[in-house]
């Protein structure tokens, strides 16, 4: 079970890392997926900033979990964000069905629909499972061992920023080709 | 020395994150590179004549036992046959193999335009040079009910300066290649159907069938328009 519990931290901290570089990376259609969700009117540069802060706090709280495994503050964060993401599933699904979510940035195409929903549950499942209390031993990482993951979680970063960033610019020449 | 459980499952989440980031970045380069690769460096030059060429037929999903090596359409498997452009039959060739992704796209939009019927009037050929063990691996090529073959001479290859797959090919009912490019969408077909169909310089004008604008790659409608301005020009010098 404990073993379980870190996968599911670890897998966890990884997905926030990734969906949030890849917003990070076209956050223009992330600020257009986030006024979706807003139904009253909002200057844009207050959408765009609360886009920014969506996909920032993602960021900051899959690498703050992934390098800080024994800081128990995160796990309930992280559960929290998941809950939220039911949340914005939900509503999506109720208001805005079919539409893209852009819940990867350029990544993925997911939409809001009821597998949507589903993954947000699986999600918000895995954030529990993640809370489960593990012997400090099996956490305990020392500082080369938190600089090796912080690194390894820049490239992972930068591979998700570039690979969003192509794909987007790829999916906007067809668009405009078309 | 040790390593601390958390650091090897938190390594290979991020390794395994990692495979499919660059998994993801290698399809589009792949994809970005076959696509829009120039015409002049893909493709036989628009205006030529088509050569012709032999291969050997491959198996679907359509025919009994379904293997590769088995025939299409009932008949036997892998006989050679012969392809010769021309003959009053407008022909669309096109060079695809099952492991480039852009391939399938192609094939895909293939098929649906086949089901709709929107290849009447022309006669598809599939063409791979990979081995027929391959295509059970691409739904798209194993679905297909199109004519299939493999190469099975680098000259077809080289006449038809198959630098990249995929290359579609619109040749004429005289033989005369009227379009040739890479293509992955249903407007591209259309407009490759569409060219195919033109009729022959020799008759006249080029009437512009209802669709025919409606393709999405470039360098094929570029190579199409020049085809058109080629004609026209011609036109006007046999009209004085």
């Amino acid at each position: 079970m404990n073993l379980v519990a870190l996968a599911a931290k670890a897998g966890l901290a990884v997905m926030l890392l990734v969906a949030g570089s890849a917003k990070l990376a076209d956050l223009a259609s992330f600020a257009a997926a986030v006024r979706l969700l807003l139904t009253f009117r909002v200057p844009r540069g207050a959408v765009r900033a609360a886009a920014l802060a969506v996909a920032l706090t993602e960021l900051v709280a899959g690498v703050a979990s992934l390098v800080l495994p024994s800081a128990g503050w995160i796990n309930p964060v992280v559960l929290a964000l998941a809950c939220g993401f039911v949340l914005v599933s939900g509503l999506g699904y109720l208001f805005h069905r079919g539409r893209s979510c852009r819940c990867f940035g350029a990544l993925s195409n997911r939409r809001f629909d009821l597998a949507g929903i589903a993954r947000s549950l699986a999600i918000a499942a895995t954030a529990a499972v993640a809370m489960v209390r593990v012997p400090p031993a099996m956490t305990g990482v020392g500082p080369g061992s938190r600089t090796l993951l912080l690194a390894s979680a820049a490239v992972v970063g930068l591979a998700a920023f570039s690979a969003a960033r192509a794909l987007g610019s790829a999916r906007k020449l067809e668009l405009e080709t078309s | 020395m040790r390593i601390p459980v958390y650091l090897a499952v938190a390594q290979w989440a991020l390794l395994l994150a990692l495979g499919v980031l660059v998994i993801l970045m290698f399809r589009q380069l792949g994809r970005h590179l076959t696509v829009t690769r120039s015409p002049a460096e893909l493709g036989p030059a628009v205006g030529s004549p088509a050569a012709g060429f032999e291969y050997v037929t491959l198996a679907g999903p359509g025919v009994p036992g379904g293997v590769p090596g088995g025939g299409r359409d009932g008949g036997p498997g892998g006989t050679a046959q012969s392809f010769q452009p021309g003959g009053g039959q407008a022909s669309l060739v096109a060079f695809v193999d099952p492991t480039c992704p852009a391939c399938e796209e192609l094939v895909t939009a293939l098929n649906a335009a086949d089901t709709d019927g929107e290849l009447t009037g022309t006669r598809p050929l599939l063409m791979v040079s990979e081995p027929p063990s391959y295509l059970q691996i691409s739904e798209p090529f194993r679905a297909t009910r199109l004519p299939l073959g493999q190469v099975q001479a680098d000259a077809t290859l080289e006449a038809y300066r198959v630098s990249a797959t995929p290359l579609l090919v619109a040749i004429d009912g005289a033989g005369i290649v009227r379009a040739a490019g890479p293509a992955t969408r249903r407007g591209d077909v259309r407009a490759f159907v569409t060219a195919s169909l033109l009729p022959a310089p020799d008759g006249g004008g080029l009437p512009v069938v209802s669709g025919a604008r409606d393709g999405h790659n470039p360098d094929m409608m570029t190579a199409i328009a020049g085809e058109e301005r080629s004609l026209a020009r011609k036109g006007e010098a046999a009209g004085g």
